[in-house]
């Protein structure tokens, strides 16, 4: 029940927060820190697949509902809730995760965060920038996009885990 | 049977996450136009309140620029009632009092934008309260800025020239050729202009104009120059335009009210 309900704080914190202040950040004309991927990131390790799933398609319709851009941001947030399970397993340590713990810094270091956050950041910019240009005319440009807004979520979510997390 | 149900037992969460893309992907191609516009139009109803919240702190940072802005606005309006004053002929100005206000601008000040996507909107703090209405023009000192789209009690949503679904009739200024200007989505600074015919002499640096060809903007409101151009496989122009309009420091706006727009347009739908 507790973690229900701070998952649920959290959903509201990184989508207002996302909305108010991320969107307003834009660096050199290209690129967005999408952080709201936080709440995809850190839902625990054995939420059922099919919550992880619809948990995903809310975080992006709320998102889309902010930004007007219905359907883009629910595609790419249920593709990368649908990933993840593969890429812990892909990413997992040699005994398995423990049990009781999240996919934080605090619990599997900074290397192993970095690259789960790397993947699935890469896995949702690729689909959001190529369904928000929905042709291949502008491929590499857009390809850059990609590239460069995922450094910069990237960097984003893991310097927020040292503010927000620090215990 | 019993296969069947054993099939999607196994495979229900595969099944639940291509039901839902596929609800992604019916909401992003049947929420374009109509639908999007209503969405947005509700959805800065219920945001528009937090948003002229956030901007009253963004406001404050940047009152030195718009102070600038503004006294240059000034400056540049006072040379030319100067230049209006000496050269005014009373005969011009009785006929436009007999025909009435043509034109009326509607002050107001953007209170959420975006710039770097794909379909960029701005959100103005002016509705139908403040006569603000679907298919008025909006520009700024600087230039062209857009259309509104959509518009509730007190806000309406611009879909600004730097979205992939803009387009009007703008016209070169030194030969008064028009063309169709629309942006490629590369850049907020640049956009194009197209179908201009390739005998057409064209020099870099000319002013691009709006045609005046639509009941939405008058004739000559500046939209930019030409930076460059090229023939692309056809008899057709591709010519690149660098945009008056700075859509990243844009703040004030004024929203044309074209008090003859409705009789024009019921002039044109008799003969469609």
């Amino acid at each position: 029940m507790y973690i229900l309900t701070r998952n649920i704080f959290r959903f509201a914190v990184v989508i207002l927060f996302q909305v108010l202040v991320m969107d307003n950040v834009m660096i050199n004309g290209y690129m967005i820190p999408y952080i709201y991927l936080l709440f995809i990131l850190l839902m625990p390790f054995e939420t059922p697949r099919w919550i992880q799933l619809l948990a995903g398609f809310a975080l992006g319709l709320t998102m889309d509902l902010f930004t007007g851009t219905l359907g883009m941001h629910t595609a790419a947030s249920v593709l990368v809730a649908f990933v993840r399970p593969y890429l812990l397993d892909l990413l997992a340590p040699r005994d398995g995760y423990e049990a009781e713990t999240f996919p934080r810094i605090h619990y599997y270091g900074f290397l192993w965060f970095l690259k789960y956050t790397l993947l699935i950041v890469l896995i949702h910019h690729l689909a959001l920038f190529y369904l928000e240009v929905f042709q291949l005319k502008h491929f590499f440009s857009t390809l850059l996009r990609v590239i460069l807004s995922s450094i910069l979520s990237t960097s984003t979510i893991v310097i927020s885990q040292y503010f927000v997390f620090r215990k | 049977m019993r296969t069947l149900l054993r099939f999607i037992q196994k495979y229900s969460n595969l099944l639940l996450f291509l039901l839902l893309e596929i609800i992604a992907v019916v909401l992003m191609v049947q929420g374009s136009g109509f639908q999007r516009s209503k969405l947005i139009a509700l959805n800065r109803q219920t945001t528009g309140y937090i948003y002229s919240k956030v901007d009253g702190a963004r406001e404050y940072f940047s009152l030195k620029e718009v102070n600038q802005q503004l006294s240059e606005e000034n400056l540049k309006l006072r040379n030319r009632l100067d230049i209006l004053s000496s050269s005014v002929d009373s005969a011009t100005v009785i006929s436009d009092l007999r025909g009435g206000h043509h034109y009326f601008f509607i002050q107001s000040r953007i209170v959420q934008n975006s710039i770097f996507k794909q379909y960029n909107y701005l959100t103005i703090n002016k509705g139908k309260k403040q006569g603000v209405f679907r298919d008025m023009g909006v520009i700024s000192d600087q230039g062209l800025v857009g259309i509104v789209l959509e518009s509730s009690a007190n806000f309406a949503t611009v879909i600004p020239l730097i979205n992939r679904d803009f387009r009007l009739s703008a016209k070169i200024k030194s030969n008064n050729y028009s063309g169709i200007l629309q942006w490629d989505g590369s850049s907020p600074r640049y956009a194009v202009l197209n179908e201009i015919p390739f005998h057409v002499e064209l020099v870099a640096g000319d002013t691009i104009l709006t045609s005046g060809f639509s009941s939405i903007f008058p004739e000559g409101i500046k939209v930019g120059r030409i930076e460059s151009f090229s023939l692309e496989k056809g008899n057709f122009y591709n010519i690149r335009i660098e945009l008056f309009t700075d859509f990243q420091r844009l703040y004030h706006v004024n929203v044309i009210r074209n008090y003859r727009q409705e009789e024009q347009l019921n002039l044109e739908n008799q003969h469609r």
